[in-house]
């Protein structure tokens, strides 16, 4: 047979590459870490197209954001530079006191890039928050010192909630169509997939500053972690909270429901892991269904919650 | 020319190697392209073990009380009606004064629970938020003895956690209520319960110049409160022997105090011995064979053990200050006390049968009335200092201080049988009150009492 023997250089270093990438990442479950927790306001993509475009237009419309289990209905903010000011959404600090920073700084950098091809994204979505960190780390986690922040600077880190595909929409100026852009993203799931399982061991080709697996487990785990600490009504461990840690597997469906109930791994026999299990266990039934980002459904539709008092 | 996309993988994989193998077969580019391309894409499907499951920690989150709804007992007969929605209502109030669960109001219940003997509409429950449910009945049975049933449910998971019945004499209704409240604390909290005890303290009612004190006895909650003496006399700290059955406290009699030892059940009294002095603050040893108390001789005071069966007492400490207000550790190898034998009093730790005694306290202020917690791992105390009164806990090497309430005045604390709650009188409008208050500093509570209150003892869990 014939074959060419550039084209099969080609090919036998094609594959070597991929199958070099995707075996040597190792196989223990990455630990997504905690992330400063900062406040933020939620704004309808509307207002967040207008503040991205700069422009003042009389007529508001607020698209509902999806699935919208907890935004208090925000009320159209005219202000081109986006002074987003609101009371904050209450779900940000139902369960835990106001100040208490949430995670969504990090994901939220993300989104206001506008949609261009993949990879050439990544990269620099993750320097953001590269960036960003150390800023953060020095303000003051009191909510309208960082909103104040957030609004000078220049992108818009406003959005999170309502499901991130929407402002990039926005941006580009076609008319709102989610199954549009649902296929759009759809298409470009999977090679950002597989670019991400080649990197999952810390790939500085990806360009994070701390050079951590880059999956979008910040996201939608900090979405995840304050939907379910809602409902989490911890058991009082006496004084000393004792150092346990549940953890679970689950399986979410496109909805956010359950699709069966979450898998207890084991971790301990005391009467007080147990009672700590079932707070967990109530508390992930209870909270459901989650609203997390359809673009990395992948992602969350199985993994790991932990619950634990541990704060490493 | 065949689509090879389609084939599953091991067929690929062989028809590539026959492919290749066959070398009379011309492959051409096109063919090589696609059966790389098919091999790439093997390679990039994702096999699950290879890939780690994302971890999302979840850490944040204050403790929160559990809601739980208690609707009232079904009442098995026409007659248990009162029973049936008096024992729901003991519950709730236990469960709801622990603070540490949420009792959900009646009003507020969607399905009507009329069985127990079938599962309820868990959604229903989940509607109105929801996390545990307590269904039950009482029924009068043919022979007089009540029988009380009960079911803990976990809403969100739809099954049954925990489920009992019992039977009981007709006025024990309360104390049945008691002990189905301490399966439910201890299946959702992993701790032992408190709610099935007592206290015993002193009820004192009159003028303050000339205040009455009676020793009065009473369920944890306030209810069925007793008098065990009728007050001609002065009495002083009454404390519970382990077995429950026996209180030991001082009354001042005709001049000395004596202590004495007084039988719940028979209501007989006894004294525990002729002192050639003062004899104060009593304590039984965790296995009720012994009382350890301070005697005083001139103006020293010292510790002395006494056996209860032989009557023979021994001498702990000799010093030539105020040691007082001992109490043994729950496993009875230590007891704690007062001494000021350093200048202000202080708490120390000795060996139950005397020897050096290590100093644990070393803030600010001076400490008195230690108490070991029945699991060993706190002293309770009362500090005094900066015109304050406080109550507080320390761990017994003296580390891990904490004050769980200031004020004037706060003294005298007491544990619950789980160690995690402490009840203390405080001194506030007219007269003093009892409180509890939990040992994390949260939830402080008043306890009803019909007249003023001081002084109280928390017996062990009477079951």
């Amino acid at each position: 047979m014939k074959i060419d023997k550039t084209l099969a250089a080609s090919v036998a270093l094609h594959v070597l590459v991929i199958g070099w990438g995707m075996v040597s990442f190792s196989t223990k479950a990455f630990e997504s870490m905690p992330e400063d927790s900062v406040p933020v306001d939620i704004i309808s993509a509307d207002q967040f197209a207008k503040a991205m475009q700069g422009m003042k237009t009389g007529k508001k419309e607020n698209p509902k954001p999806m699935v919208e289990k907890v935004a208090e209905a925000k009320p159209p903010v005219d202000d081109a530079v986006g002074k987003i000011e609101d009371k904050k959404p209450p779900v940000v600090t139902e369960a835990a006191p106001p100040p208490t920073p949430k995670p969504e700084e990090k994901p939220v950098e993300k989104k206001p890039d506008p949609p261009k091809p993949v990879v050439e994204n990544k990269p620099k979505e993750e320097q953001k928050p590269a960036e960003k960190k150390p800023d953060q780390a020095k303000v003051d986690p009191i909510a309208e010192a960082l909103k104040k922040e957030e609004a000078k600077k220049p992108p818009k880190p406003q959005q999170v909630k309502a499901t991130p595909p929407e402002p990039q929409k926005q941006k580009a100026e076609r008319p709102f169509d989610q199954s549009k852009i649902a296929a759009l993203l759809d298409k470009r799931d999977p090679s950002r997939e597989s670019i991400t399982g080649a990197a999952l061991n810390s790939q500085a080709a990806l360009g994070t500053a701390k050079g951590r697996a880059a999956d979008n487990s910040a996201t939608w785990g900090a979405m995840f972690r304050q939907q379910v600490e809602r409902c989490w009504k911890k058991p009082y461990g006496g004084v000393e909270a004792q150092k346990v840690e549940a953890v679970f597997t689950i399986k979410l469906k496109r909805d956010g429901t359950l699709e069966t109930m979450p898998v207890p791994l084991p971790g301990g026999s005391s009467p007080y892991f147990r009672v700590y299990q079932e707070s967990a266990q109530r508390a992930i039934i209870e909270c459901q269904p989650y609203n997390l980002p359809a673009a990395y459904f992948d992602e969350w539709k199985f993994f790991e919650p932990a619950f634990t008092e541990k704060f490493s | 020319m065949r689509d090879l996309n389609n084939e599953g993988s091991d067929e690929l994989q062989a028809k590539l190697t026959t492919m290749i193998a066959k070398t009379h077969l011309k492959l051409t580019r096109r063919q090589m392209m696609s059966g790389a391309a098919s091999a790439g894409l093997l390679l990039a499907t994702p096999v699950s073990k290879a890939f780690a499951q994302a971890r999302v920690t979840v850490t944040e989150g204050n403790f929160q009380p559990i809601p739980i709804a208690i609707p009232n007992f079904v009442p098995g007969t026409q007659g248990d009606n009162e029973v049936a929605s008096g024992i729901a209502q003991v519950i709730t109030n236990n469960l709801k004064r622990s603070g540490l669960f949420a009792p959900i109001d009646q009003a507020a219940f969607i399905e009507r629970i009329s069985n127990i003997d079938v599962p309820p509409q868990f959604a229903s429950w989940r509607q109105i938020n929801a996390q545990a449910l307590v269904t039950g009945r009482a029924t009068r049975q043919g022979d007089g003895r009540l029988k009380a049933e009960f079911r803990l449910w976990d809403v969100p998971q739809a099954q049954q956690l925990t489920g009992q019945q019992y039977f009981t004499s007709p006025e024990s209704w309360r104390r049945i209520a008691h002990i189905i409240s301490d399966q439910i604390y201890e299946r959702l909290t992993g701790e032992k319960g408190y709610f099935d005890s007592r206290v015993v303290f002193v009820d004192e009612t009159g003028p303050k110049d000339r205040r009455v004190k009676r020793l009065a006895m009473m369920d944890q909650d306030g209810a069925n409160v007793r008098y065990l003496t009728r007050g001609a006399d002065l009495v002083l700290t009454p404390r519970f022997s382990p077995s429950t059955q026996e209180i030991t406290y001082m009354e001042f009699g005709q001049g000395d105090p004596r202590v004495y030892l007084f039988n719940v059940e028979t209501g007989q009294r006894e004294i525990v011995g002729n002192f050639p002095g003062m004899s104060f603050s009593p304590r039984f040893s965790p296995d009720g064979q012994r009382i350890v108390m301070s005697m005083q001789q001139g103006g020293n005071s010292n510790l002395f053990v006494m056996d209860l069966r032989s009557k023979s007492m021994t001498r702990l400490t000799d010093t030539p200050a105020i040691d007082t207000s001992p109490s043994y550790a729950p496993d009875g190898g230590r007891i704690c006390f007062e001494s000021d034998r350093g200048g202000k009093p202080q708490i120390y730790v000795m060996g139950a049968n005397g020897g050096a005694a290590q100093r644990i306290s070393f803030g600010e202020g001076s400490y008195s009335t230690p108490v070991w917690s029945p699991r060993g791992d706190y002293i309770a105390f009362t500090k005094q200092g900066g015109g304050q009164f406080s109550i507080g806990i320390m761990k017994p090497d003296g580390s891990g201080e904490r004050i769980l309430t200031s004020g004037y005045h706060n003294e005298g604390p007491t544990f619950a049988p789980n160690g995690r709650v402490v009840m203390f009188f405080r001194e506030a409008g007219g007269g003093p009150s009892l409180y509890t208050v939990d040992i994390s500093g949260r939830n402080e509570q008043k306890v009803p009492t019909p007249g003023f209150a001081s002084d109280p003892a928390w017996s062990p869990l009477l079951s």
